[in-house]
């Protein structure tokens, strides 16, 4: 059965991606950042977390979290299991998310998907990297369903 | 062997003012054939084997040994001689006024720079002009009017850092190459602006006298440290949610592209302005004031920018979706004022700088609009 959002064997297919598609990555240039997708629960709280680390042009990294402090993210990205489904789903059908859906827009109105960060600095590496990280999960669209 | 053909060979020379000399050294070579070598025996440290990590040889990899140790006083001699290189005496000094460690240091310069060469990107090459669709009026009034403030105000981050790049010693090497990705990145961001403009029916809007002062303060800046707080913690900081703002507004996914490897490439500018001052400041926590009032002056300039209609009703039109949505548009613009407060605030708190009391900048958007 194939791995599902956001478990880590997902995301480890889309590091596979990531190697195969390099020539993407290489020109965007390199990306060195540590975060964690996280699944908000309607209560607010965390349902699930995953650990990611980009290294360079590839996944260095992705494993379920089950203690926040054993990973010292550069950030953490927060929103509903539904908020990241529309993205995966938009990306599923034309092959990136709608303008406003992306991680980008998404963040800078902060309702549906936000950003946690002990550290303004780190927080920025969000946007520093910005696009890598939006073609990393633009990959999934090439997930077999 | 064979030889270049050198058009007018026999003319060159023929008027010289100076008579060409062999030196002493170059007689002796030419008399006895044997090499003098004694500059094999001077050098900075040796036996050095710098090894690549897995993105190849950056700077971190060859800051080893001695050539790892930045001074905190630059060096005496003000000349361009390399780091941990034998410098000799009679070097002209090129009289470098940014000589202690303090005044331009980030810890984060190395990792930006090499960021910086490898995310590089061609606004002729990497945007997808060929998709840019015609837009309604007030949609491309709009975005042209945004694309005339950001081609005005984005060079300054080049021309005023560079101005006090060749003031800098050189043995703060790794800041000077930052700074270069810098006017780089700008002259990008300012090719790409005017492009932008011109390509899709409109052309360039009205320029702003406030925009203007707000880069001579910038440009007039004091010290180094003064430039930094102005430039890169509140303009580009400013900048920086301007174009994270511009992806979610773009009518196009030109527009989109744009904004986002603009902003990728403004995160590490502000990044190493935070870090500049962080380090500034805890060496020298005297100067918070001179910080505090260059920052006084640069919010009250921010504040009158943002209190003309070119400024605020373009971003409003965007952010709406057209002029039909303008209310909805300014809205959100409000929701965004506290975003860019915020940041702003918390990049201070970064860089050491409790500006929270003293900030002119209201959290309430709507505080613009009536005392």
């Amino acid at each position: 059965m194939a791995a599902k959002f956001p478990d880590a064997e997902w995301f480890l297919a889309l590091g596979r991606l990531m190697e195969s598609e390099g020539e993407l990555f290489r020109r965007l240039g390199y990306a060195e950042v540590r975060f964690v997708i996280r699944i908000v629960g309607d209560d607010g709280h965390a349902e699930r977390e995953t650990a990611i680390e980009l290294d360079g042009y590839k996944l260095g990294r992705a494993a379920t979290l089950d203690n926040a402090l054993d990973f010292d993210p550069d950030f953490t990205i927060c929103a509903t299991a539904a908020v990241w489904n529309r993205m995966l789903s938009e990306i599923a059908r034309d092959g990136r998310p709608e303008a406003r859906h992306t991680l980008s827009s998404l963040a800078l109105i902060g309702e549906e998907l936000w950003l946690e960060s002990g550290d303004q600095l780190r927080e920025d590496k969000y946007y520093r990297y910005n696009q890598t990280l939006q073609e990393f999960l633009n990959l999934s669209g090439k997930l077999p369903r | 062997m064979p030889t270049v053909q050198i058009k007018d060979e026999a003319r060159i020379g023929t008027d010289a003012r100076i008579k060409l000399q062999p030196s002493v050294y170059l007689e002796k070579l030419f008399q006895t054939g044997t090499p003098d070598l004694s500059w094999m025996n001077q050098h900075g440290e040796w036996g050095i084997h710098a090894k690549p990590g897995n993105l190849g040889l950056r700077l971190k990899d060859i800051e080893i040994g001695s050539y790892g140790v930045i001074p905190n006083h630059g060096g005496e001699h003000r000349s361009m001689a390399p780091r941990g290189a034998v410098v000799p005496s009679d070097v002209p000094s090129l009289g470098f006024t940014v000589n202690e460690k303090a005044e331009c240091w980030a810890d984060n310069a190395m990792e930006l720079y090499e960021e910086a060469v490898a995310r590089q990107w061609s606004s002729a090459r990497d945007i997808p002009w060929s998709e840019l669709k015609p837009l309604p009026d007030d949609l491309e009034h709009a975005m042209c009017q945004l694309c005339t403030f950001l081609t005005e105000v984005e060079f300054i981050a080049a021309d005023a850092p560079t101005r006090w790049m060749s003031q800098i010693n050189q043995d703060f090497l790794e800041v000077k190459l930052f700074l270069a990705t810098q006017a780089m990145d700008e002259a990008r961001h300012t090719d790409v602006f005017r492009k932008r403009a011109l390509a899709n029916g409109g052309g360039l809007g009205k320029a702003s006298a406030l925009s203007q002062l707000s880069l001579k303060r910038i440009f007039d800046s004091p010290s180094f440290s003064a430039q930094t707080a102005r430039l890169h913690l509140l303009g580009e900081g400013f900048v920086l949610t301007m174009f994270r703002q511009g992806e979610f507004i773009a009518p196009s996914r030109v527009d989109s592209e744009i904004f986002r490897r603009c902003m990728q490439d403004e995160s590490r500018h502000v990044g190493y302005g935070t870090m500049h001052l962080r380090a500034q400041l805890n060496a020298r926590p005297d100067l918070a004031d001179e910080i505090h009032e260059q920052l006084d002056d640069a919010e009250s300039i921010l504040l009158q920018l943002f209190s003309v209609p070119e400024s605020v009703e373009p971003m409003a039109i965007l952010l709406g979706g057209g002029l039909q949505h303008f209310d909805q548009g300014m809205e959100m613009q409000a929701n965004l004022w506290r975003r860019v407060v915020n940041e702003y605030l918390q990049r201070c708190d970064s860089a050491g700088l409790d500006r929270r009391p003293r900030c002119l900048l209201p959290t309430d958007f709507t505080k613009l609009f009536a005392a």
